[in-house]
């Protein structure tokens, strides 16, 4: 329990913990993972970001070794893993059903690793029993998993992936099947733990939240590619592709046309200014992503871009009141406003009101 | 209504707690005449069989007046040399079978489970054919086959024919618990370093146990009583029970036979409540394989 990050990652060579070159899978004619080519370094929370079919979860079963990569190559601490069948490699899953053995009891479910590496009696005992208290089931040790809830059974697939010590621990989007409260709760001691044993977790999810809040780097998918690889900050903040603006958090794409360096004219005809990139020639069609929150309603600041619109529509989300507002033509743009002491936003717009919108050129992005 | 579902919650209370008082709600959505149907269908299947038990001990060779209680007829089916062989052959069928189709039927529906071939589909339907086929064209055709092969008829022939023809029962009972199961578990296993024939020994075998064990004493129990297959495929001696008894009914009913029917119930009785009580005994109280179609 008192590995460091640098002492796991034990030969800092900067060997990454998984090497993804070039991996493709294919499923007959359909190819669920595409040319696939990351880096996971030792010791990282990485999260695999993607709605359901982008290839995540086959992504990790060729790490786990339960499928092969039909093209390109997997190295597992610079070790090709291809001939490495799953039971020898040093990687270890939780799954999305947990998948206990429910013949065996909890102290077994969590030995059952150890037994299977011939480790001393006495040894597995202890260790059994360091893994229950780290993931807080100290005295549950006889318990059949039948018997635990939903969280308590996490906990002991989690103890059990991890007694081992591997140098990659699978996570399968392990907190699918738990309610929300209890979700955010072992989103927090997941991480915790991780920091407290030192092992690359690679995580799948479909909940942006989840990935944004938990990864030290998050790789978002969509149909088999990675669409965009980094911090959970420039992800979100500056997304490369209009597919990750859309997945992580609400975004607003609006398009437009370039007309001058430095300016977008709207579909409404309305034109405003924004950064650009060096090589957009006036002319090209291209699309503005602002997020909800940077966008500020009549309350317009000095150098803000400025649109007028008609509200079209009003959710109460309780913290905050969605808002969206019809530019003229399709376009749209959804802004979110807090519901604060002063005034709740519910009540400041009605249906049908004009409105003017208004946000900073560096907080929108130009996307192709 | 709000009453009624506050009395309906604490009934098991009350019915523990003040035995013998009437607190039981009055049943609203239960028609009463339903108990009829239950008295009657309890009346129709179980009445013939009541009657042959209770003449199996008449002391009178009478099978219309029971004039008291004897076990001659009991007596009269041990001292029957032929009816004893008989007994023994069936009871040896009936073994055989449990222990060739079991094997047979559990790998089978392990294949058909876990293999992710095309074959597999195909196979899942024809596996539901002895299901569906009347058992006579089953013995009419085994018959055929085994002339054509040039086969003596014996107690060999019939047990081919009746695992051929159980295999289906087993591997649909064990086929159902093993997709309970999941394919997640095995794979867990595989991933904390169980290889796979560990992994079957370890954790799919005791998963499937229950079900196995249901599936082999429910074999035992067709089989043993069997009929059909049996007359068809069987040779001249010994004959398995139920053959002897329909030829030895031809000559006439002998309490003997009520002596003989009322045994065989017994030990189809007793494997039946065994495939029901030991996977539970077994297993844990969760593991109710449905066995006989649903609740047991």
């Amino acid at each position: 329990m008192t590995a460091t990050p640098a002492e796991a990652g034990s030969s800092t060579d900067g060997t990454p913990a998984i090497l993804f070159d070039g991996v493709t899978k294919r499923f007959g004619e359909t190819e669920a993972v595409k040319d696939m080519r990351i880096e996971i370094r030792r010791g990282e929370f990485f999260s695999l970001l993607g709605p359901s079919g982008c290839g995540k979860t086959t992504t990790l079963r060729m790490v786990a070794g339960f499928e092969q990569p039909s093209d390109g190559r997997i190295f597992l601490e610079g070790e090709p893993v291809e001939a490495i069948p799953p039971y020898r490699r040093n990687v270890n899953t939780v799954f999305q059903s947990y998948a206990l053995f429910e013949h065996l009891n909890v102290a077994d479910n969590v030995a059952f690793g150890q037994q299977r590496k011939k480790v001393a009696k006495d040894e597995i005992k202890r260790n059994v029993a360091e893994m229950l208290e780290l993931v807080q089931l100290t005295g549950r040790e006889q318990a059949k998993p039948r018997e635990l809830s939903g969280g308590q059974q996490q906990r002991v697939a989690l103890a059990r992936a991890l007694i081992n010590r591997p140098a990659v621990l699978l996570l399968d989007e392990p907190l699918g099947s738990l309610d929300l409260k209890l979700r955010k709760q072992m989103q927090v001691e997941l991480k915790e733990i991780q920091r407290e044993v030192g092992i690359t977790f690679v995580y799948v999810t479909h909940d942006q939240e989840e990935a944004l809040s938990m990864s030290d780097r998050i790789a978002v998918m969509h149909d088999g590619h990675v669409m965009q690889c980094g911090v959970p900050e420039d992800v979100y903040e500056r997304p490369e592709e209009p597919f990750v603006a859309g997945f992580i958090g609400i975004s607003n794409l609006v398009e437009g046309t370039v007309t001058d360096p430095g300016t977008v004219e709207l579909a409404s005809g309305v034109s405003v200014s924004a950064p650009l990139p060096a090589d957009c020639r006036p002319g090209d069609r291209v699309r503005i992503a602002v997020r909800p929150e940077k966008i500020a309603i009549d309350q317009i600041e000095p150098g803000m871009v400025q649109l007028e619109g008609t509200v079209e529509q009003r959710v109460y989300l309780g913290m905050t009141t969605q808002i969206t507002v019809a530019l003229g033509g399709e376009a749209r743009l959804v802004a979110l406003e807090q519901n604060t002491y002063r005034a709740r936003a519910e009540e400041r717009w009605e249906e049908g009101h004009r409105l003017t919108l208004g946000w900073h050129p560096e907080h929108c992005l130009i996307l192709r | 209504m709000t009453a009624a579902r506050g009395q309906a919650l604490r009934l098991p209370f009350s019915r523990r707690g003040t035995a013998g008082r009437e607190t039981r709600p009055k049943e609203f959505d239960r028609p009463r005449f339903l108990k009829w149907f239950l008295v009657a269908f309890l009346v129709f299947t179980l009445a013939p069989i009541a009657i042959v038990a209770l003449f199996s001990l008449n002391s009178s060779k009478s099978l219309q007046h029971f004039d008291g209680f004897s076990l001659q007829w009991y007596q009269d089916f041990l001292n029957d040399q032929q009816l004893r062989e008989s007994l023994f052959a069936s009871l040896e069928i009936a073994t055989v079978t449990m222990v060739v189709a079991t094997l047979l039927g559990s790998t089978l529906a392990y294949g058909l489970v876990r293999s992710r071939t095309r074959f597999s589909g195909a196979t899942n339907v024809l596996m539901l054919i002895p299901l569906v086929t009347p058992e006579i064209v089953a013995g009419v055709s085994a018959l055929l086959l085994f002339t054509q092969l040039g086969m003596q008829l014996s107690l060999a022939t019939i047990m081919i024919a009746q695992v051929t023809f159980s295999i289906s029962y087993v591997t649909v009972i064990v086929r159902a618990r093993l997709s309970g199961l999941g394919r997640e578990v095995e794979e867990a296993a595989m991933d904390l370093g169980a290889t796979r024939l560990q992994t079957l020994r370890l954790i799919t075998l005791p998963g499937l146990w229950p079900a196995i064990v249901a599936a082999a004493l429910l074999v035992f129990a067709l089989s043993f009583d069997d009929f059909v297959l049996s007359f068809f495929t069987t040779g001249t001696s010994p004959q398995p029970l139920p053959v002897r008894i329909y030829s030895s009914i031809r000559f006439g009913v002998t309490p003997t036979i009520n002596a003989i029917g009322t045994l065989m119930m017994l030990i189809s009785v007793t494997t039946i409540v065994l495939a029901i009580a030991l996977p539970r005994l077994v297993g844990r109280r969760e593991d109710r394989t449905p066995l006989l179609g649903g609740e047991v």
